[in-house]
């Protein structure tokens, strides 16, 4: 890459040598440095070696044609402005060689004016384009370490003022009456919701930087069901919600992360209790076909109104006019379909008030290895 | 009376410190503070505690467990119950501490915050009430 003080590369490829020895002439006048080749083969050979800034190809030429060129260069050196120049301003290979990766054309003939234009602008679009991509990367960056150091930053002192309530309980405990230590417990609570949504927050950002649920191991769906409902059994008896599960022998098999897809389901699980009264069931049931293997979730609960429903999967979405005690952090469900996704699966919903609500979640079924082999699915 | 058990608190957050001495002094034991990890090692060897609790994060990551280490090279440090103390979500699968098979012993792992009877519980496993 050329340092910004020295004077813009360019390469002219064209078998022409009098075309060549003109463009050379009219763009060192203006200060560029130019290269030159006769063919393709030694074009990409100079741009491979010297990464010019610019490259002006023929499109008619001996051996390898221009079209070829811009399509090796632009993949090889992607910063690199490229522009065909063509002697039948025809739009149909003006039009390919952009879809390969041109910047523009250069009808012939032209003048030496055109040239340094056209020039002028390739370079201009270059540098606007090495910028954009800088900011970018600089944006992502800054978004990664601010999300982690105010997550670090939010978390200690939570974690301190839970600590001090849990050494007022211990020094006082015993003198407060019930009101005081109502307050204190809601306040612990209230905390206890920030320290979760903070923790939630992070792990969206970590599934977006690919820190979580990364591995891709065959699992089988059966026993990610039975560790959630084994860990949501508790809730539910001091619900007094029945979870029952309805689960096929010989589930074909997913490839994932065990671990995020247990919290999606004890998510789902954990979210059907909190609006499923007591005396009502959550059936968590599985099926598949020969491509896909679809879990479902659904519960006797109050249901999801028709007009929230396409909104729950978004960031801090709650649905509105229900107990305060139900708040979680309100990402719960964004967790879910994120994971669910990078598990290139599908995460749905249905609804209807007063009866339940229904998730699925679907996920490409794994082709058995053997049967990979004999090449017996078509 | 008999003599109160001694304990040693390692952590870089003064108020943290605080709130927990309050525990333990309710548990009816005696409390050392250091807030860095330095100045926890030299505590350890001029009080001869009877438990530490050091935490895994201070100014470093790692400053816990060179603390940790440092501890049990030392004679009274050898067989005394240490807890390791951590914000890091610990019941998630991301990030669990799992310690080299050479790690010196750690007694018990705490998620912060600690709830004042878990802690005191604990404790009185170690120290025998």
């Amino acid at each position: 890459m050329n340092a910004k003080s020295q004077k813009p590369l360019i390469l002219i490829i064209d078998d022409e040598e009098a075309l060549r020895d003109g463009c050379r002439q009219a763009l060192e006048k203006s200060g560029y440095t130019v290269l030159t080749a006769g063919e393709g083969v030694e074009g990409i050979k100079i741009a491979r070696e010297q990464i010019p800034d610019m490259a002006f190809v023929d499109l008619k030429m001996p051996n390898i044609s221009g079209m070829e060129i811009i399509d090796i260069l632009s993949r090889d050196i992607p910063d690199m402005v490229l522009i065909m120049i063509t002697g039948y301003a025809s739009i149909v290979s003006a039009v390919e060689a952009m879809q390969k990766g041109a910047y523009d054309y250069l009808p012939k003939p032209f003048t030496p004016d055109q040239l340094r234009a056209l020039t002028r602008r390739g370079l201009d679009h270059r540098n606007l384009r090495i910028e954009t991509r800088r900011l970018r990367e600089e944006k992502e960056r800054m978004e990664k370490s601010f999300i982690t150091f105010v997550s670090h930053e939010m978390r200690s002192p939570l974690v301190v003022i839970r600590q001090y309530i849990e050494s007022l309980k211990a020094i006082a405990g015993d003198r407060f009456d019930k009101d005081v230590t109502e307050i204190i417990e809601r306040c612990s609570k209230r905390i206890q919701g920030l320290e979760e949504m903070i923790e939630h927050w992070l792990d969206l950002s970590r599934i977006e930087d690919g820190t979580l649920a990364q591995k891709k191991d065959p699992l089988n769906l059966s026993s990610i069901i039975a560790r959630s409902t084994e860990e949501m059994a508790p809730v539910c008896r001091k619900k007094g919600i029945s979870l029952e599960t309805n689960i096929p022998e010989n589930l074909p098999e997913i490839s994932g992360d065990e671990e995020s897809l247990v919290r999606v389901f004890t998510n789902i699980i954990g979210n059907a209790t909190k609006y499923t009264p007591a005396g009502g069931k959550i059936t968590v049931s599985a099926q598949h076909d020969e491509y896909y293997v679809t879990a479902s979730i659904s519960d006797t609960g109050t249901g999801i109104p028709q007009d929230k429903l396409p909104f729950i999967f978004e960031p801090f979405f709650r649905v509105k006019g229900k107990d305060e005690k139900h708040r979680g952090s309100g990402l719960g469900l964004t967790f879910c379909k994120k994971i669910v996704e990078s598990h290139n699966g599908v995460i749905e919903v249905s609804s209807r008030e007063g009866e339940g609500t229904i998730f699925l979640l679907k996920f490409p079924a794994q082709i058995p290895a053997a049967k990979r082999a004999t090449g017996a699915v078509s | 009376m008999t003599t109160k058990k001694k304990i040693l608190l390692i952590d870089d957050d003064k108020d943290f410190l605080f709130a927990t001495k309050l525990i333990l002094e309710k548990g009816g034991y005696e409390v050392f503070m250091a807030e860095d990890g330095k100045a926890g090692v030299e505590m350890w060897k001029s009080v001869s505690p009877d438990l530490a609790i050091i935490d895994m994060m201070m100014e470093t990551w790692g400053e816990g467990f060179s603390v940790l280490n440092k501890i049990r090279a030392t004679d009274t440090g050898k067989n005394t119950p240490l807890f390791m103390l951590s914000a890091v979500d610990l019941q998630g699968p991301y990030q669990s501490f799992e310690p080299p098979a050479e790690f010196p012993k750690v007694n018990k792992v705490l998620q912060k915050p600690v709830k004042a009877e878990d802690l005191l519980s604990y404790i009185a496993q170690e120290l025998g009430g």
